[in-house]
């Protein structure tokens, strides 16, 4: 059974202004998000019958995010709601959409005003709050702390230094200054020096081995060839995708940790490239989760593009620099464009405007093939991978 | 002083390891059938999916298997920085028992990779709670 290639595309993508936003709500990003999609792909809500929300958390308490959405887009049934990470989602609307499920899809999502970062978790004055039992919280643990555990354990094996990862945030955020939509262009490129002098958060990570913690919206619209065709866009089609998921959820590993085959990344990949039919060097542009410069490196040696540990080489040499064999997060990822409490479809939205030549400076030139990666719940527990086309 | 970090919610489930901690003993279920640990606790054994587990005490001895020096903390945790935050890999072995703690008693700045740890207890003043903790062996 083949995963049914180009019957689906992705015909609608819009990012609301990303950054602190302390006028806007989750809602009101949400819903410009979704508008503004439908209107780059030439619909109409009344098009949309497809729903691919970031989780079910609702906007009227008790009741799903699917049956408030079908209620607030106008009154009309929804035939399709897929939960996951934003690749994943977009593969099985992909499947869907082959299959009739549904004929237009729409994923979303929108955070206004709640931080994610430790600037976020205020101290009670009184009561010790309560935390889920295993949770790394009580420890002293979070995110970023989780991440810099990962990341010492990685440079012990593989002998990776701190000047390795800031490599990420160097070239990451020269992207984000060709990106003139990006949260941290407009500050100027960066040096390894930099990111070694910035102050640790967590050891060995550094600010600047950290993404950004802002606010901000997204959408995708997924359609059926059929619709597509009379979209005002090329259609970018969906070639093949995956997802997979593993055990690291912050609170169960393994050792090793980093297994030569690899974890749900890897898995995720090679299903989706194997559905697709493409190979690693066929891709032309990648988005892929960079929540820190680590994830960078690991994403790069768990999709396959290089061998366990070499995933610093990779970086040195240029390849995902644009201009190199495969540019990657050219609108400046997670580090320097937006990073926006769950962004994992902002990379999809970055293949998809290269795939359509419409990113001006920051453009790899004749991008045919691109490749997205979602990451998330942990290091590499959860992971899936979208391969996209133009005709 | 009251304290003002996170404390875990406890489940009636996993009972049995919090009043463990109270009598200093860090207990992980071990399978009854096949022998394997499982950390964190689960209902069932991960190796052979058996529900016949048996709450027992490890030795607490341990080893550094990662760690973090955290300059940022989240809440309470902040007015403590820098401390560590350790992934110990305990000695039981043969399934992995990598367990994340608060590092105690050492200069974050001697904190090495395989440094040898105990497990440590900590009573929660004004709650009925003890807490792990690990201390390098002295």
């Amino acid at each position: 059974m083949a995963f049914p290639q180009r019957q689906a595309a992705i015909v609608g993508v819009y990012t609301t202004k990303q950054g602190k936003l302390p006028d806007r709500s989750s809602f009101s990003l949400q819903l410009e998000a979704i508008k503004g999609a439908v209107d780059d792909a030439g619909l109409t809500l009344a098009d949309v019958d497809g729903l691919l929300p970031m989780s079910l958390t609702d906007h009227l308490a008790g009741t799903p995010a699917h049956q408030f959405w079908a209620e607030q887009l106008g009154e009309r049934p929804l035939s399709l709601v897929e939960l996951g990470g934003a690749s994943g989602q977009l593969a099985k609307a992909a499947a869907a959409i082959a299959a009739g499920l549904t004929e237009v899809a729409v994923l979303f999502y929108g955070k206004a005003g709640q931080l994610v970062g430790p600037r976020g978790t205020v101290a009670p004055k009184d009561k010790a709050p309560r935390v889920p039992e295993w949770s790394f919280m009580q420890h002293g643990a979070y995110m970023t702390t989780w991440y810099a555990l990962w990341a010492r354990r990685y440079m012990h094996e593989f002998g990776v230094t701190s000047a390795d990862l800031a490599e990420v945030a160097v070239f990451t955020r020269h992207h984000a200054v060709l990106n003139p939509d990006s949260v941290m262009g407009r500050k100027g490129e960066i040096t390894v020096e930099d990111v070694l002098s910035s102050r640790y958060i967590c050891e060995p990570l550094h600010l600047l081995d950290c993404s950004i913690d802002n606010d901000g919206g997204y959408a995708i619209v997924i359609a059926s060839a059929e619709v597509a065709r009379n979209c005002r866009h090329e259609p970018i089609w969906v070639l093949g995708g995956a997802e997979a998921y593993y055990t690291d959820f912050y609170g169960t590993i393994n050792d090793p940790w980093f297994p030569e085959g690899g974890k749900s990344v890897r898995k995720a990949t090679d299903r989706a490239f194997g559905l697709a039919g493409i190979t690693r060097d066929d891709v032309d542009v990648a988005g892929m989760y960079d929540c820190f410069t680590i994830t960078t490196i690991r994403n790069l040696e768990e999709m396959g593009f290089c061998k366990l540990g070499e995933g610093a080489d990779f970086v040195r040499e240029g390849h995902c620099r644009l201009g190199g064999r495969m540019p990657t997060n050219t609108d400046g990822g997670l580090l320097s464009n937006s990073h926006s409490g769950d962004p994992s479809g902002m990379h999809t939205i970055e293949v998809v405007r290269q795939l359509r030549g419409a990113c001006g400076d920051r453009q790899v030139p004749d991008a045919r093939i691109g490749v997205s990666l979602q990451q998330g719940w942990a290091v590499h527990g959860m992971g899936s991978v979208l391969v996209m086309a133009r005709d | 002083m009251t304290y003002l970090k996170p404390l875990p919610d406890t489940s009636e489930l996993n009972r049995p390891f919090w009043e463990g901690l109270r009598q200093h003993e860090f207990r992980v279920p071990r399978c009854a059938d096949c022998g394997d640990w499982n950390w964190i606790p689960y209902p069932a054994c991960r190796s052979c999916q058996s529900e016949h587990q048996v709450w027992t005490a490890v030795s607490g001895n341990a080893v550094v298997w990662s760690w973090s020096v955290v300059h940022r903390g989240p809440g309470a945790f902040n007015d403590e920085v820098p401390y560590t935050v350790v992934l110990a890999k305990l000695a039981e072995e043969p399934r992995s028992l990598i367990v994340t703690g608060n590092l105690v008693g050492i200069d974050p700045a001697e904190v090495t990779m395989g440094m040898p740890l105990t497990v440590v207890y900590e009573e929660v003043p004004e709650e009925d709670i003890t807490l792990y903790r690990f201390a390098p062996v002295r």
